[in-house]
């Protein structure tokens, strides 16, 4: 992946569960990750206020001061992106923690596999927004791609993609062949939170496979791959 | 300020003091006529005196002439503090002292003594004849002989004590009307606050079409939404202990008798994605019932939907997806909550492929009518007895108690339809000659 290319990222784990905080701990290090735990919310944010993480992993739920408060006040100095965890499974914990800006959220318990996916998927989008634009190669040997118009073209016939169609579409085709989590696609397409009910992007998709069969696109498929999110698959013509 | 409606409590309000200030004047007036003409006359009593004084006045003239009469008028002059004479026909005075031109110009405003006291503020002079018919006693009437004398008093407590004492019962009949149904309201309050949430205020209360009805419809209405509330959720927990304990003696079974780790780690995995389910449904289940949150609408088109669910459902079940066709218009759009939508139509399919034979198919099809859509999903299942079709909406529902906690707790259908509901939508079940058939309405969208 590419958010491992070249040093390991950092990630603050802020988490007052001794049981869970050396679990995360030992997982995260085990995938190669330079994980620093912390916790209390106070200390954790002293921490993220003089070092630079790539992500911080906190709990809302937390001694001394609510996560939420420390998501507040640390919003105020930088951008690291911030995954929020929590046993509350409330919808309007879920939108406050947004609204104080985070990226992500986990409802727990959480498997570990879980977690890694959700992390890969903020970590990668940071680092594609960080990437120079990509030069124009062709990117389907079928379609011609119009950023402008946010639509596709096969022989002079528009798909009629939507502006959200069209991202989803153009960045599942520059990683064809690759699965991309719906959490990233979440992140990237969507720019909001998976969660476990969400069916957005499937509708999404579902739009764009009827959109392309019409103008009789043959080069390739969505396909879903369950459980883990979908691929542009190419079909040898 | 919005006008009263007709039967709001400002018009009775209004009316009373309407009717008081009515009754205030006509009291006033009709008060004031009777204390005048009870007044305007003399009483039997002062009569007799005054004659009284005329026949003293008469024998002092028949027996000592002019000073019989002066001492005479000298005396009554004192005693009753009043401008009197003795008068002969041809208004010449009958005393020593001759009269003054002003005593004449009196004697043309005298009063008989059957005549009325005249204007209220006057003070009347009266006549008296001598037995003779010629001469008479002229005299001021006395103070004490006065039927006014108390007319002060009189118009004092008219103009105080009358208005004081309307408005008092005035006062009592509002309070009267108002304590009432104010009382019943504060009684159910307090009964209810000590925890019996059946308490309401009743029709004595509800039936009133003015504020107070209003207060007494939204309190039995508050109450109704309360007691509902906690009795669903006590229900849920007793059904929530009731329900965990299965996974956890299986789990404590399996703990005590484990030879194999990975057969004890798969039936752990097993047991607590179990669990994790049963706690996610039950929080949703009393989220939707409590919050009944506003889910934003939009329209939804319910083929590309179904395509979704349907390919979930299938890498769910093993299900081939051309088993589970739908036969919907093409232009079937409805105003809902996508993912509310989305899950309903999830658990809906689920309760169906679950009670479906091994080679079943559940398909989707629906009509328009007029600006709703009616939608329906048909199983090839056993059906359900006719007196169990309201059954399974409810929490915990298990029909066949030969399959327990295996797949589902009957919860599916509870949060199918509070998620329809929530949208002005309907769920309801009937039996076709074979399986089930799950309906569904919902509204057209209409921008």
């Amino acid at each position: 992946m590419q958010a491992q290319s070249r040093a390991p990222a950092r990630i603050l784990a802020i988490e007052d569960d001794p049981l869970l905080a050396a679990h995360l701990h030992d997982h995260l290090r085990h995938r190669g990750f330079d994980v620093t735990l912390r916790q209390d919310g106070e200390e954790g944010l002293g921490l993220a206020r003089e070092e630079d993480f790539d992500l911080i992993l906190m709990d809302i739920l937390l001694p001394g001061r609510s996560g939420l408060e420390v998501l507040a006040s640390l919003r105020h100095e930088r951008k690291v992106p911030v995954i929020l965890m929590s046993a509350l499974g409330a919808e309007q914990d879920r939108i406050a923690g947004f609204s104080q800006g985070a990226d992500d959220y986990l409802p727990k318990p959480f498997s570990m596999g879980e977690m890694e996916v959700r992390i890969e998927a903020v970590l990668r989008r940071v680092a594609y927004e960080r990437q120079e634009a990509p030069v124009d190669l062709p990117q389907d040997p079928q379609l011609e791609f119009f950023e402008q118009r946010t639509d596709v073209c096969l022989g002079g016939q528009w798909a009629g993609f939507t502006p959200t169609e069209y991202r989803l579409f153009d960045l599942l085709s520059r990683s064809a062949e690759e699965v991309l989590s719906k959490p990233f696609l979440y992140q990237q397409v969507l720019h909001r939170a998976f969660s476990q009910h969400d069916r957005s992007l499937d509708m999404h998709v579902s739009h764009i496979r009827r959109k392309l069969q019409a103008v009789g696109y043959s080069a390739g498929r969505v396909e879903t791959v369950w459980g883990k999110g979908y691929v542009l698959t190419r079909q040898p013509s | 300020m919005r006008v009263p409606r007709r039967h709001s409590l400002f018009w009775k309000l209004t009316g009373a003091l309407a009717l008081f200030c009515l009754l205030l004047v006509s009291l006033y007036a009709d008060f004031g006529r009777l204390i005048y003409s009870a007044t305007s006359h003399l009483s039997d009593s002062a009569k007799s005196t005054l004659t009284g004084f005329a026949r003293e006045a008469e024998s002092a003239w028949n027996e000592r002439g002019a000073t019989g009469v002066d001492e005479f008028l000298q005396e009554l002059r004192e005693r009753e503090r009043v401008w009197a004479v003795v008068v002969g026909r041809q208004d010449q005075s009958l005393s020593s002292e001759p009269l003054t031109s002003r005593e004449l110009e009196r004697l043309d405003f005298i009063r008989p003594l059957d005549g009325s006291l005249g204007r209220p503020n006057g003070w009347p002079t009266f006549y008296i004849p001598f037995s003779d018919g010629e001469h008479r006693l002229v005299l001021e009437l006395p103070r004490e002989l006065s039927p006014r004398k108390h007319l002060a008093l009189l118009n004092l407590a008219m103009q105080r004590l009358l208005p004081a004492l309307l408005a008092v019962l005035l006062g009592i009949v509002l309070y009267r009307a108002l304590i009432v149904p104010l009382g019943i309201l504060h009684r159910q309050a307090g009964t209810l606050s000590s925890g019996k949430l059946s308490a309401r205020v009743g029709p004595l209360v509800t039936e009133r079409r003015d504020e107070f009805g209003e207060l007494g419809r939204a309190f039995d209405h508050m109450a109704e939404r309360l007691e509902h509330t906690v009795d669903f959720q006590r229900q849920l927990l007793r059904d929530l202990s009731h329900e965990l304990r299965t996974p956890l003696s299986r789990l404590r079974v399996a703990g005590e008798h484990a030879t194999d780790v990975t057969e004890l780690r798969q039936r752990l995995e097993r047991e607590v994605q179990l669990m994790e389910q049963l706690i996610g449904d039950i929080l949703e289940l009393a989220w939707l019932d409590t919050e009944r949150p506003q889910l934003p609408v939009e329209a939804v088109d319910v083929g590309r939907l179904w395509e979704v669910v349907r390919e979930n459902a299938g890498f769910e079940s093993g299900w081939p997806i051309e088993r589970m066709p739908s036969a919907l218009p093409a232009d079937c759009r409805v105003g809902g909550h996508l993912n509310g939508l989305a899950h309903a139509l999830e658990n809906i399919l689920r309760n169906a492929i679950r009670h479906s034979p091994l080679d079943g198919q559940v398909s989707l099809g629906g009509r328009r009518e007029g600006d709703v859509w009616h939608l329906w999903v048909d199983d090839q299942g056993p059906g359900v007895a006719e007196d169990k079709l309201e059954a399974i909406f409810l929490p915990f529902t298990r029909l066949n108690a030969a399959r327990p906690g295996g797949d589902g707790f009957g919860l599916g259908l509870s949060i199918a339809r509070s998620m329809l509901q929530l949208q002005g939508g309907e769920l309801w079940a009937e039996n076709r000659e074979r399986g089930l058939r799950m309906n569904i309405r919902l509204r057209m969208y209409s921008l």
